[in-house]
């Protein structure tokens, strides 16, 4: 008996607090308080302080929700909710290192299908909304996820392929298996195949995340933020916090495949290190990318993803297919 | 097993087949349908052709492991087929008049409201 | 005689087909009175499905096979002289899903025929329809087949424009008898050719003596029952047969038509080139499955982002479904049929929630147009909540049914593809993969134009729909819940059966014409007892996933509920002007919903040269369709000829 309530009560620890609930809240705000505060910078302005995404989430607790006359209550309502629920679910299939809280339950395909969760939760809400700014919006965010699901596909499916082939079972889809290959055998990443696909998977991340210049979906100054257009209070401040913690997953998710050697197997120092290199994915591809360019069309940001990055993620296909 | 059955019939399935894709009034679409309804029915019946049997027709004791006849299958699958074939025709002719009261037109060309 | 005899479970498959045909019947005689009407079709299709039911245990349990000799005719002489029905685990599958969906549809048909003429007439061309269906896959004699082939085109053309008054119902319905008429003539030629060769037509028979002596009059015909057979599923290039017939018939008619009558495309495919000529070892002939299947896929999920009504785009997805169908049971693994026909039977329950729920917003606002409709969701909330799980389904959300299926399929196809070496089935997993996300986008589409978005003014009567038909939309929607938690049970009790029968083919020849005929007959040919293997690359767990979210949920619910999450102003009571009204650049708000022709604009715009040659290809002249089915047999006579 005592044995059942202790298993039951690290896996509500494991839900809750680590790698769950208030790890993603803490890593993501921060992650993305870091990144105004460095666009800024490198925009030459002060920006926020590093905190800020905190201040804000806790002030938009507070202020009252205002539901459009025209809008569908339960759905405008609970489509937050489900999101940031599914987001920070699929965070825990996501393997630390050697760290994987639920092994037996989803694996790569799954994965791939779960990242779809948040973004029908957050166009699901904004087509409740009933605004006209939603259904532009909504109409350009899911040509950005079907953009960005061809690149994603080839890429888990070359990284399967190659982790397969090391291990003799022709395919792998089980991310533990990945993580494991890595830890005994180098990251993939020090693989020249794998290469492209790495940086295939980089520039997918600011594309699932929705940042500059891949924000056409919720482009402030054109379509009044699109799907959040109508949003207010709380279910607003629930938006933006799943926004910041989609960094921390897309992240991980990026080291879990190709940089899973470099963890050491004590978990604060796995979780200091997945922090670590989060912080610079996020500098790289999120920050410097938002100071630097302007904002793509949606029918560019589809010829992107397509035509660039889908062929970069065939090069390590083909090239993994035969075995390099 | 007769040739020339065999090469009509065939012609007769590739007849109706052309009527239908090449002819642009409704009446000729059933038509050919028709066709090609007639053609299968002489491949059937001329599958079962023995020359020189009888038709298979005996009563008790006329049967005979001698007896020679012609095979009775095909011509029961004929007759299923004729009746098949007539009721196709009678629904495609019941549309084809309602069709002709609703658009007022037998031109194929003109019936495609759905399209795309 | 032995009058118990008569209630064993032997005579079930007969005793499922004829109450149908009898219920038909009956209701021709008694059909004035609305009680006996509803009564009768019910008690028809109730019993035909718990005749079904029953067949469970000693068919897929217990690995039976029901030989039944109708009249008692058994083979003399090595010979068979009789009509047959033969129910293995696979005819078992596709009979439980046909009289599933017949069941459901005609419970809904209750109320949603309610204010239509000819309602008698309805019903007996439906149970004739469900009759054909469920003959079709229980017999075991080749021309039996092609009877039942033509009972349910034309009981499906019949339904097709039972509302004739509607727009292009009649036209849908000429359509499709041309072109199904051409069809069910190829499955006659064919079956007459083979019968010309060995002088049987019981199929067990034929699949001993066909595979051993392939001439080019067997294979003409095999290329001919093929065609046949993918006219009758709809496959690409036959499909916009389906989009016109699935538009314009009534919404239960539609749930039979996508979900009973493809299926039975799909057996008559499956019994053709696994049994009847044994080919599937060749990788010419699972290239032309799989070819046909992704083309089917990708072709028709695309022309379906293009479609602005809203039946015709389910019509659409259903074909790009059959297409995932095809494609997997064209892998000759184990593992592919199981997930191909696990993935058929997911199909045949969303497919048909999604009809229904077309069906209720046809019945209550009169239009299917996409441009038209708005905002039903806060009028009709509970259909919305059925479409939601029926969308959800079809794009593959976890942890509904859609997903369970396609997960298999996409382990399935990879498989394949490293076993075989082949890179080809790999474009098959991503083409499939592509193929879901589009669906996604699809549903995403229909849901904003339909469901959510302004309420035109035209509607704002509209009701729900009464409790018959949610009744039945909502077994359906259980349904694909129950199966995508529960992969494992329908695995284990449904589709690893079905797909353990499809290699057995000597057990079948054998329960048929007696023990070692095949091996006499077909001596070193004969097919050996393959071994299957299930195996899964991949880890899913549904219900641990389910409870993992539900408990995030709720930790998540709960901060918000503590924080305040709705808090409504308190003076409600005084209406602050503008405070409720959408915004709209600070203007007085001309109301402008993004139509469902304009969403994705980014999409189509890449694609554009695409999609103008589709809508020009898709011509809606009979002529074009029938030349495409032409030019498909002669393509697939030359193909077999060269290969076999």
């Amino acid at each position: 008996m005592p044995q059942l309530l202790i298993s039951a009560l690290s896996y509500l620890g494991y839900i809750l607090i680590f790698p769950g609930f208030l790890f993603c809240f803490l890593v993501g705000l921060l992650l993305a308080g870091i990144d105004r505060k460095l666009v800024a910078r490198m925009q030459k302005r002060v920006g926020p302080p590093i905190l800020q995404p905190f201040y804000d989430f806790f002030k938009l607790m507070g202020k009252e929700t205002i539901v459009p006359a025209a809008a569908s209550r339960t759905t405008f309502l609970l489509a937050p909710l489900v999101g940031l629920a599914a987001l920070v679910v699929l965070q825990l299939f996501i393997p630390i290192f050697s760290f994987s809280a639920f092994s037996g339950v989803a694996d790569v395909i799954v994965i791939l299908y779960l990242l779809l969760i948040p973004a029908l939760a957050i166009i699901l809400g904004g087509a409740a909304s009933g605004s006209p700014y939603a259904g532009v919006g909504l109409s350009r965010e899911m040509v950005t996820v079907i953009a960005c699901e061809l690149p994603l596909v080839l890429v888990l499916l070359a990284v399967g392929r190659a982790v397969g082939t090391a291990t003799g079972s022709g395919i792998c889809f089980s991310m533990t298996q990945i993580v494991q290959y890595q830890i005994e055998n180098g990251s993939l990443i020090t693989r020249a195949s794998m290469i492209p696909a790495a940086l295939a998977m980089l520039l997918v991340i600011p594309g699932e995340t929705g940042s500059h210049p891949f924000d056409a979906a919720e482009a402030e100054t054109e379509i009044c933020e699109g799907m959040l257009a109508e949003y207010s209070g709380a279910p607003l401040g629930v938006y933006k916090l799943s926004h910041a913690i989609k960094l921390l997953t897309m992240s991980s998710l990026f080291t879990a495949l190709f940089l899973g050697g470099i963890g050491t197997g004590v978990i604060v120092l796995d979780a200091l290190i997945l922090f670590a290199v989060c912080l610079v994915v996020t500098v790289v591809m999120i920050s410097l990318l938002h100071a630097v360019t302007a904002r793509l069309k949606i029918e560019q940001i589809f010829k992107y993803y397509w035509t660039v990055v889908s062929g970069l993620a065939l090069i390590s296909l083909v090239l993994a297919w035969y075995g390099f | 097993m007769i040739l020339m059955n065999y090469i009509v019939s065939f012609f007769l399935l590739a007849l109706g087949m052309y009527c239908i894709v090449t002819k642009y009034n409704l009446v000729k679409t059933v038509i050919g349908l028709s066709i090609m309804d007639y053609g299968v029915n002489l491949l059937i019946i001329s599958i079962g052709f023995n020359p020189g049997g009888t038709a298979p027709i005996f009563t008790w004791g006329e049967l005979t492991p001698s007896s020679f006849f012609v095979d009775p299958i095909p011509q029961a699958l004929t007759l299923t087929s004729i009746v098949i074939g007539a009721c196709v025709t009678a629904m495609s002719l019941a549309l084809v008049m309602k069709l002709q009261e609703s658009y007022g037109t037998l031109d194929t060309r003109e019936i495609r409201r759905l399209r795309g | 005689m032995n009058w118990l005899n008569i209630l064993s479970y032997r005579h079930f498959p007969i005793y499922a087909i004829m109450v149908l045909f009898l219920g038909a019947f009956l209701i021709v005689l008694f059909g004035r009175n609305r009680w006996a009407r509803h009564i009768l079709a019910f008690l028809s299709v109730a019993s035909s499905l718990a005749f079904l039911i029953a067949l469970v245990r000693p068919v897929m349990l217990g690995g039976e096979i029901i030989a039944y000799w109708m009249g008692g005719r058994v083979p003399a002489g090595g010979y068979a002289i009789g009509i047959a029905l033969e129910v293995d685990a696979l005819s078992l599958f596709f009979g439980l899903l046909i009289a599933t969906a017949v069941f459901v549809a005609c419970l809904y048909s209750f109320r949603y025929m309610e204010h239509d003429d000819n309602i008698p007439q309805y019903y007996t061309l439906f149970l004739m329809l469900a009759g054909g269906v469920l003959g079709l896959v229980l017999s075991g004699d080749l021309f039996n087949m092609f009877i039942m082939v033509e009972i349910l085109t034309f009981a499906a053309v019949a339904l097709t424009a039972f509302r004739n008054t509607a727009n292009g119902a009649l036209e849908a319905a000429f359509k499709y008898l041309v072109v199904g008429s051409i069809g069910s003539s190829c499955i006659l030629a064919g079956t007459i050719l083979l019968y010309a060769q060995v002088h049987t037509l019981n199929f067990a028979q034929l699949s001993a003596l066909i595979p051993g002596g392939l001439n080019n009059a067997t294979k003409v015909a095999f290329a001919l029952l093929f065609v046949g057979f993918c006219t009758k599923a709809f496959l690409v290039p036959f499909h916009p047969l389906a989009a016109d017939a699935h538009g314009a018939a009534p919404a239960s008619i539609s749930v039979l038509i996508s979900g009973v009558l493809t299926k039975s495309g799909l057996y008559g495919i499956i019994r053709l080139v696994y049994f009847l000529f044994q080919s599937m070892g060749l990788g010419t002939i699972q290239f032309m499955l799989v070819f046909v299947g992704s083309v089917s896929m990708f072709v028709c999920v695309t022309m379906a982002l293009a479609q602005h009504d809203f039946k015709r785009l389910l019509a659409f997805h259903s074909i790009s479904q059959i297409g995932y169908v095809l494609s997997a049971a064209g892998l000759a693994t184990a593992l592919g049929i199981s997930a191909g026909l696990y993935h058929a039977m997911n199909h045949t329950l969303f497919k048909g929630l999604l009809f229904l729920t077309a069906g209720a917003v046809l019945h209550k606002t009169g239009t299917t147009d996409l441009g038209k409709l708005g905002g039903l969701s806060k009028k009709m909330p509970h259909t919305t909540v059925l479409f939601l799980i029926g969308a959800a389904s079809i794009s593959g959300i976890p942890p509904f049914n859609g997903f369970a299926s396609k997960w298999m399929i996409y382990q399935a196809t990879y498989q394949k593809a490293v076993e075989s070496g082949n890179i080809g089935f790999l474009l098959v997993t991503i083409i499939a993969l592509i193929t879901s996300v589009l669906t996604l986008a699809s549903f995403v589409k229909v849901t904003q134009s339909v469901f959510f978005g302004r309420l035109p003014a035209a509607y704002e009567n509209v009701t729900e729909v009464p409790f018959g038909m949610r009744f039945a939309m909502g077994i359906f929607a259980a349904l694909c819940v129950v199966t995508g938690l529960f992969p494992d049970y329908v695995t284990r009790w449904l589709t690893e059966p079905a797909a353990r029968a499809v290699f057995s083919v000597g057990q079948y020849i054998n329960d048929m014409m007696g023990a070692g005929y095949a091996e006499s007959v077909m001596g070193g040919l004969a097919p050996a007892q393959q071994t299957v293997s299930f195996v899964h690359v991949g880890v899913w767990s549904p219900v641990s996933w389910l409870l993992v979210l539900c408990i995030m949920l709720l930790a998540v619910t709960l901060a918000a509920v503590l924080g305040k999450y709705d808090r409504v102003s308190e003076n409600a009571g005084e209406k602050v002007p503008g405070k409720y009204d959408l915004f709209f650049g600070g203007e007085e708000s001309v109301y402008s919903q993004v139509g469902g022709g304009d969403l994705f604009w980014g999409f189509k715009h890449n694609w554009r040269h695409y999609f103008r040659f589709m809508y020009d290809l898709h011509s809606g002249v009979v002529n074009d369709y029938a030349l495409w089915a032409v030019v498909a047999l002669s393509l697939a006579v030359v193909f077999l000829q060269i290969v076999l």
